[in-house]
Parts: structure tokens; sequence; C-alpha cells
């Protein structure tokens, strides 16, 4: 499907490429980081404020920063995906520190004495209450990262983004607009089935309010 | 069974949980430990599975050390239930339950069938297996935390006030339905509450601990209402130990007086086969109080007693045929005559 002068659809698989999988990268390195920081007070004491620190960072500094810090060309993918994962990194740490923060010490305690050992009960009952927590996060994490994307057309790999750029040197305000809720469009999809892995890795976040009835 | 020897508790801290606990919980029985908040029962259950290690002195459960055995090991043996339950939210009822033997390498479908029968063994609905534990109540959720500990056939059970956080009369019932399991099951139970009430009610054995960890007194129920060894024991016994020993104490050696009696003008009615209907003065009918049967405690007796319009309580057999009156006088001697404990 050609449009603008653009062919769309490798366009969009582009920029979602270029925004999942930082995405997905930043929750693999976020969840030891994360565990660690749950468990250490000091751990959490410099990382949650370096990770806040890290989002304050312009996205346009960082992504002409990273061939510089990578020693990439200029033009490699590999830039915008070190810089979003780095911004997804600093949204999910503090969100599997919440998500774990969430589990009852109670239920932990549970855990501990049904005789889980350290690992088991991270991956059985830690990780598993954490998930609504922390698919709230990835949504977020997800949301600004296709946002993101598009500001790497500035630095010439900005899939969908492109069309902004294009639109402003040919002063064309349809072509801006269009990649603005394509982009809209594709994050607004992405956030709804986010939701929908939430509500069924967690189902029984949906279970609620007991049935009045005897003991 | 489960022997303490010497057992010492210091925290890191410095706070000082247990002095020297020297105490057996034996086999069978249900060893409630009793004292107020902050006297070490919970560091001290938790000493038997090693959540907690001693500073000194040693455990031993049947026998072995458990200093010697593998933590999580040693937990999977020991089935452990706490107030509020703390089931595992993400999971169903049946997958709570399934917890142990899933963890002891059974397979799922094995342990998921079990539990359905445990379920129905703690008195609930194998129906609520496929709920959560948030579509539960609070009584419901803890029959499922005792469900769950039973489940791995651990020969030893600990329970941390697993009954504090529910209301009295959902208690009342929790209690009656574990005296019950433990007739069935025998399980070795290391008991913990702060209520005195619950202790009596539910121990073999009831150890009182003060603060600072040190044991006050190690007796079975009665003993402790009969001769509490001091005032702290006393004290926390409460004030009414003298109305609460009659439930101790049998009623099989009361001198029974003969009916009817003449004098005060009270005749009992009985029908023809000899079961009380009701009291005669004159012309009035009068309903009967309560009915002491043969076999029931004390209290029973002197509950007829104090009850009956006559001043004379009513003792019937098995077949509820009247055996005889009841003096309260009778009762009070009694219980004068058991004062001295057994042991
Ligand atoms: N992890 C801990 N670190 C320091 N002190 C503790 C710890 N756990 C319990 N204590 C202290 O040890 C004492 C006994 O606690 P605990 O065994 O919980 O008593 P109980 O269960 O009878 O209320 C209390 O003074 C408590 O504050
Ligand atoms: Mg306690």
């Amino acid at each position: 499907m050609r449009l603008f002068g653009a062919d769309i659809l490798p366009l969009a698989a582009e920029h979602i490429v270029l925004a999942l999988v930082p995405v997905l990268l930043g929750l693999v390195i976020s969840l030891p980081l994360g565990w660690w920081a749950w468990r250490s007070r000091g751990a959490r004491r410099i990382l949650l404020p370096l990770t806040g620190v890290l989002y304050t960072i312009p996205s346009l500094a960082l992504f002409v920063v990273m061939p510089i810090v990578l020693g990439t060309r200029i033009l490699d993918p590999v830039n915008v995906v070190v810089a979003l994962t780095v911004y997804a990194v600093a949204l999910l740490v503090r969100s599997v520190v919440d998500g774990l923060d969430e589990v009852p010490s109670e239920v932990l305690t549970a855990g501990v004495a049904m005789g889980y050992r350290p690992l088991g009960l991270l991956v059985g009952v830690q990780l598993p209450l954490a998930v609504p927590v922390l698919i709230a996060g990835v949504r977020v994490a997800a949301v600004s990262s296709f946002s993101l994307v598009a500001v790497g057309a500035i630095i010439g790999q900005g899939a969908l983004g492109a069309l902004f750029t294009q639109g402003f040197e040919r002063f064309y305000t349809a072509q801006i607009v269009f990649g603005l809720v394509s982009i809209l469009v594709l994050a607004l999809v992405v956030d709804a089935l986010l939701m929908l892995l939430g509500r069924l890795l967690a189902p029984w976040a949906a279970a609620r309010a007991p049935k009045k009835q005897g003991v | 069974m489960i022997e303490f020897s010497d057992v010492r508790k210091a925290y890191p801290d410095g706070t000082v949980a247990l002095q020297s606990l020297s105490l057996t919980a034996r086999e069978g029985e249900i060893t409630v430990l009793v004292g107020p908040s902050g006297c070490g029962k919970t560091t001290t259950l938790r000493m038997v599975n090693r959540m907690v290690d001693p500073s000194s002195g040693t455990i031993r459960l049947d026998g072995v050390d458990v200093s010697t055995q593998d933590p999580p090991t040693l937990r999977r043996g020991i089935g452990y239930v706490i107030q509020n339950a703390g089931l595992f939210p993400h999971r169903t009822v049946l997958d709570n339950v399934a917890t142990v033997p899933v963890l002891l390498g059974r397979s799922r479908a094995e342990a998921r069938s079990a539990a359905g029968e445990l379920l129905e063994r703690v008195g609930l609905d194998p129906r609520v297996g496929s709920r959560y534990p948030a579509q539960l109540s609070g009584g419901q959720q803890q029959r499922v935390g005792v469900a769950r500990a039973l489940a791995g056939d651990a020969p030893v059970l600990l329970m941390d006030e697993p009954f504090s956080a529910v209301d009295p009369v959902v208690r009342a019932d929790l209690q009656d339905e574990l005296l019950r399991l433990q007739s069935e099951l025998g399980r070795t139970i290391l008991f913990v509450t702060h209520d005195i009430d619950e202790a009596i009610r539910l121990g073999d054995m009831v150890a009182v601990l003060r603060v600072g960890g040190t044991l006050a007194q190690f007796a079975p129920p009665a003993d402790l209402l009969a001769a509490p060894v001091d005032d702290f024991v006393a004290g926390f016994v409460g004030r009414d130990r003298g109305y609460r020993r009659l439930q101790f104490v049998g009623a099989g050696s009361l001198a029974l007086s003969s009916f009817p009696t003449t004098g005060d003008g009270w005749l009992l009615v009985v029908d023809d086969d000899g079961r009380p209907t009701g009291w005669r003065q004159g012309d009035d009918h009068v309903a009967l109080g309560t009915v002491h049967e043969e076999g029931e405690s004390l209290r029973s007796a002197l509950d007829a007693a104090l009850s009956s319009p006559s001043g004379r309580g009513v003792a019937v057999d098995e077949d509820g045929k009247v055996i005889g009156g009841i003096e309260p006088e009778a009762v009070i001697t009694l219980l004068h005559a058991s004062a001295e404990p057994a042991r």
C-alpha cells in the first residue's frame, strides 16, 4: 500500500519492531534489577533514583549520543533500539519493585513455610502476583516507545516518523496528520492487546468480592 | 514428637525472644503455646521448621536435630497454618491445597484430586475448589489454610494464631472442626494463641509463656485451672477459672439423690419410659431445667441443678431415663475432692 510516496505497511512493521523490541529487552533487564532493588535496601536507594534520572534525558539527546557511546554508525537502527531500551528499563525497574512490593507478607511467609526455595518462590508466587502492576508498567513503556520511535526519524530511523519529517519538508499537513494518526492507532492497538494479555495472565485479579454465605 | 532443649533465641538487634525453653510436644497431641503478645510464641514455632534458627540449644523432630536438615525439604514435611490463612491469591482453592504435594513432586492431577477430598474433610463444599481465595469468606479461607497444611500428609502441624482473625462464632466452629479432625488424624500439633480460652479448649497440654520468653507453666488444661503455679499464670488463666474447671472434671462419681422427694412439694413427672417431662408442685406444671446426661462433665451437672425450678437437677442415662437427682452441694463436694491435680 503506497501513500504519500511511501510504502506504508513495511514502515508500520518497522515501527512496531523498533518500538516493541526495546520494551521486551527492557523487561528482561528490569526483572533481575528490580528483584535486586526489591531485596536490598542499598540497591533500591541507588537504582530507583538512577532510573528516574535516566528517564529525564531528552530522547533526542540520547539518540544523538548513542553512536558515540556504542561506536555504531549514525544510521544504524541499533541506536534507536538501545536508546529506547534505556527508557524501558528506566520505567520498568520501578514497576518490578512496585509489583514485588504488592505481594502480601503473609503470602511470602506461607510460601517459605510450604517449602519453596527462593527461585521457586519468585517464579511461582511473586512474579505471578506482580503481573497486574508489571503489565501496567509495560503498557506505559510500550505506548511511550511508539511515540519515541517517531523521534528517531530525526536521525533517519523513525519508521512511520519519516512521514513527519517528509511532511514537514514538503509543508504537507495531510501527511503529517496521517503519520500522527497511524502511530496513535498502532499504539492504542498494542495497548489494548497488552491489557488483554494482562487479563489472561492474571485472571485472579478480576475475582473479588466474596459471595455472602456461611463458613 | 517435638523436643525443645535449652533453646535460646536472641535476634541480631539484641531482643531476647526466648530465654531458655525446654519443652516436649508429644506425638499425636495438641500442645498449645499461650502467652501475651511478644512472649516469643511465633519465634518458638518458626524454629521447628527453621524459618528461625535458635541462638543455642536444639530442637528435635522425632529424635532428629532439625539443624541438620535442609530447610525447604524439612518444611515440606511440616504443615503450617497462619493467621489470615496466607493463601496464594493467584491460585484457585484447589491449587492452593495442592501446593505441597506438587512441590514434593506429585503430579498436578493427582494432587488436585486429593485436594478435593481434603476440602470435604475440612467441611468445605468441593465446588469452592475452582474459586480464588478472594471469593471466599474469612472462615472459609482459614479452612482452606488448614486443608493446605494437611495436604502433604505431614505428621506435624504448626499453627500460629490460625483462628484469631475471624469472628467468635466462626472461631468456635473452626475450633470444633479442628478437634474433630484431630480425633480422626492424630497429628502432632503445636498451636500458638494469645487466647487462654482457646488454649484450654484445644490443648492436651498447655504451655504458658511470659514476656521475655520463659516458660511459666506446662500442664494439662485442667491442672492449669486447678493449680496455677504463680500469680502470673493465675492472672492469665482468668477470674472464672473455677467455673471453667468444671468442664474438665468427670461427674462419674457424683452422688445422686433419689426421686421422688417429699417435703418441699416438688414432684418430677416422667413418661411411661421413665423419661422426665416436667416438674409439678401442687397443681402447677413447670418446665424442666437442663438435663445432665451420664458421662458429661461436672459443668453440665451443676448447670442441671442451677437451672432446675426445684433446685435439684435431673440426671438421665444415655436412653434419657431418669437415674437420679443432683444436689448442687454434691457437685461442689466432688469439685473440691478433685482439686489436687492428678499429675
Ligand atoms: N525478626 C526479628 N528481629 C528482631 N526482633 C524480633 C524479630 N521477630 C520477633 N522479634 C521480637 O521477639 C519477641 C518475640 O516475638 P514473637 O515470637 O513474634 O512473639 P509472639 O508471637 O509471642 O507475639 C518480640 O519482642 C519481638 O519484637
Ligand atoms: Mg506471634
